[in-house]
């Protein structure tokens, strides 16, 4: 690739070096020749406030450089503005930055600004699919996918989508997050979705009576929503069945705590808080000072 | 209960090194050497850090204060550092009255750029790193810092990190508050609607994320939880949510801990879940040893320096909360569990900042 320097069509711009320093030197990035040639021109570019087609793909180059830097995607959002370009282009590029860095903030952010300067958010569910498929649970990605969902409402197939990946990796707590997000934002939690909803949380508890992510999901939806583990007799059942069966599970030992402690039975609590100390001894004094607790409530 | 269900998912099988062959202890000269190191001269591999620079100062400086070597540094040295930091501020003008100011995060761009802005985390780690260089914080324009952290402050109560528009989360949040507390000056945040703000992003599972909706977070966890300290509203979280909190921060320990369910154990969330902890006064239910040993399989024995998990490289980050993490836990040095340096650091500020 040829430096800015030896372009004849930058023979126009006095680049602005940067102040590097080995002799006293502070953090001081050993920044390469390429480095120095792009951000000298792209430092230039900005100090004269160009904004014209090479000056956009200066920021390309600048990017690639260092995808983290915000001034530069800032800049380049007002070339975009100013030019009026063809943001299906810019779709592209940031398609390609993100498949390459799917975890920079910076490009996230400026998808976001192009989906609404074109108002089109038609792609961004394939986006963000593709990139959970090598990640799925790339923070950023299910970020985005929330943003577009609840700004365009578009609700329609994510429980499917949702029902997809749990079946792929019934431990991805990202999905089951995203499961409470869709059923908040769209129909609600009524006493009967609740219902519905352990019901479905229950079928993966028996699968894998060790998955925080699908006990987090039952507790969560009672308890976010201000209600009682009595308000559902069914979840109750499932949690005092697997016990009978001595599956060995902390989850349900403290759910099943929690259900005696609500109805008000502290000695089959403290029981419980006994055999967790054992089966879940990394938290030995936590469920120690839980059962200590009872005593002083009383 | 198959055996693709175990009780306590560890990730021991990855480690590289047998147990009984790592050191048992915190290999100070090591890490001192490697964090000197990072103050002077980085590889070209660090041009990619280039937008966070001065996180770089900051991690170099606060491990070497939390394990004693900071005199390793000579004052001449020491005067650059500041110098340096200084050079940063960004001073308030005409055009932009307060919006850019705040400090930038390096020098690769310069001041006279008008896209070129302050970003908040950069004001925050060059307030902790003059502090812990013994500045006085008397170069520091209090006016424009404050004027610029009010300035990114949302509707919504949040914030973002530059006033041109940004991603905004509880990151930021915390940031206005660490900035807000070391300058003594609140007229940058309407604490009101940060507290409603940080409350609302506590999920159904207990631990806060860094927006409304998004997947519980041990990195937002403390962010929110520390900046509540801050602004003196850790008790607008009622007794329910907090009793789940801090089941959702303890069950994040598996031998290390993990930052969400189901999500392999690393090292910097020995920080953020021990202060977090430690913030909710639940820091003793740690299983301290556990974590101990896991953080020995994420030190680095040859370079100094932690890594994210055993058998990668050392990182600038994580060998700073390897070495915070495994403090903030034990006790052994005291750190300021809300600021994140050292209580040697913070009494300094006491006595030398606070006008």
């Amino acid at each position: 690739m040829t430096f800015y320097a030896d372009r004849p069509e930058w023979k126009d711009v006095t680049p602005i070096p940067l102040p590097y320093s080995e002799n006293e030197p502070v953090v001081q990035i050993m920044y390469s020749e390429r480095f120095k040639d792009v951000y000298g021109y792209m430092a230039a570019i900005m100090q004269k406030k160009e904004y014209s087609e090479r000056a956009l793909n200066l920021t390309t180059d600048a990017i690639e450089c260092n995808a983290a830097n915000y001034t530069v995607w800032h800049y380049r959002r007002e070339i975009l503005r100013h030019l009026q370009s063809d943001l299906q282009d810019e779709m592209k590029f940031t398609e390609s930055v993100i498949d390459d860095q799917p975890k920079n903030y910076q490009v996230w952010h400026h998808r976001r600004c192009i989906i609404e300067m074109t108002g089109d958010p038609s792609q961004e569910l394939d986006l963000t699919e593709y990139t959970l498929s090598s990640d799925a649970k790339n923070y950023h990605a299910w970020d985005h996918r929330q943003w577009v969902l609840s700004q365009y409402k578009i609700w329609d197939k994510e429980l499917e989508y949702i029902d997809d990946l749990l079946s792929k990796d019934l431990r991805n707590n990202s999905a089951w997050n995203h499961r409470y997000f869709v059923i908040e934002n769209s129909q609600g939690w009524s006493r009967e979705t609740i219902s519905k909803e352990l019901e479905y949380a229950g079928a993966y508890i028996k699968k894998a009576p060790n998955n925080e992510s699908s006990w987090n999901f039952a507790r969560g939806i009672i308890k976010k929503n201000k209600m009682n583990y009595s308000d559902f007799p069914a979840f109750k059942e499932l949690c005092v069945g697997m016990n009978e069966s001595h599956i060995p599970s902390p989850f349900l030992l403290s759910t099943l705590a929690d259900i005696n402690i609500e109805e008000g039975n502290k000695t089959a609590a403290s029981n419980i808080f006994e055999q967790l100390k054992d089966l879940d001894s990394i938290r030995e004094k936590y469920w120690t000072f839980k059962q200590d607790q009872l005593q002083v409530g009383s | 209960m198959s055996a693709a269900d175990p009780i306590v998912e560890t990730d021991e099988a990855d480690m590289e090194d047998k147990a009984e062959d790592l050191p048992k202890q915190l290999l100070k000269d090591k890490h001192s050497k490697f964090f000197k190191h990072m103050l002077g001269l980085l590889p070209e591999a660090y041009q990619s850090h280039d937008s966070s620079r001065l996180t770089l100062l900051y991690f170099s400086l606060s491990s070497l204060d939390l394990i004693g070597a900071l005199d390793e540094i000579t004052d001449k040295q020491k005067k650059e550092l500041i110098k340096w930091i200084y050079s940063l501020q960004v001073k308030p003008d005409h055009e932009h009255g307060y919006s850019r100011c705040g400090f930038f995060a390096t020098d690769s761009l310069p001041e006279s750029i008008d896209a070129n802005y302050g970003h908040i985390a950069m004001t925050y780690v060059a307030l902790c790193s003059l502090i812990i260089l013994g500045d006085d914080l008397t170069g520091v324009d209090r006016e424009s810092i404050v004027q610029g952290v009010r300035a990114l402050q949302l509707d919504s109560g949040s914030y973002q990190c530059i006033s041109f528009g940004t991603e905004s989360d509880a990151r930021f949040v915390y940031c206005a508050a660490c900035i807000s507390y070391f300058l003594n000056d609140w007229r940058g945040m309407d604490v009101e609607k940060a507290t409603n703000f940080l409350l609302s992003i506590q999920s159904y599972e207990g631990g806060f994320a860094q927006n409304i909706g998004r997947e519980s977070h041990g990195g937002s966890t403390y962010c929110a939880l520390a900046a509540l300290q801050l602004m003196g509203k850790l008790d607008a979280i009622t007794e329910e949510s907090r009793a789940r909190l801090i089941y959702w921060c303890l069950n994040r320990q598996q031998s290390g801990f993990n930052g969400r369910p189901n999500k392999p154990v690393d090292t910097c969330y020995s920080f953020w879940l021990g202060a977090s902890l430690t913030l909710l006064g639940a820091k003793d239910f740690i299983n301290k040893e556990c974590n101990f040993s896991f953080l020995m399989t994420t030190q680095d024995r040859y370079m100094g320096g932690f890594s994210k998990w055993p058998g990668y490289l050392p990182d600038p980050l994580h060998s700073y909360f390897g070495i915070s993490g495994m403090y903030v836990i034990s006790g052994e040095v005291e750190v300021h569990p809300a600021l994140n340096i050292s209580m040697r650091a913070y009494r300094h500020w006491q006595s030398q900042c606070t006008s």
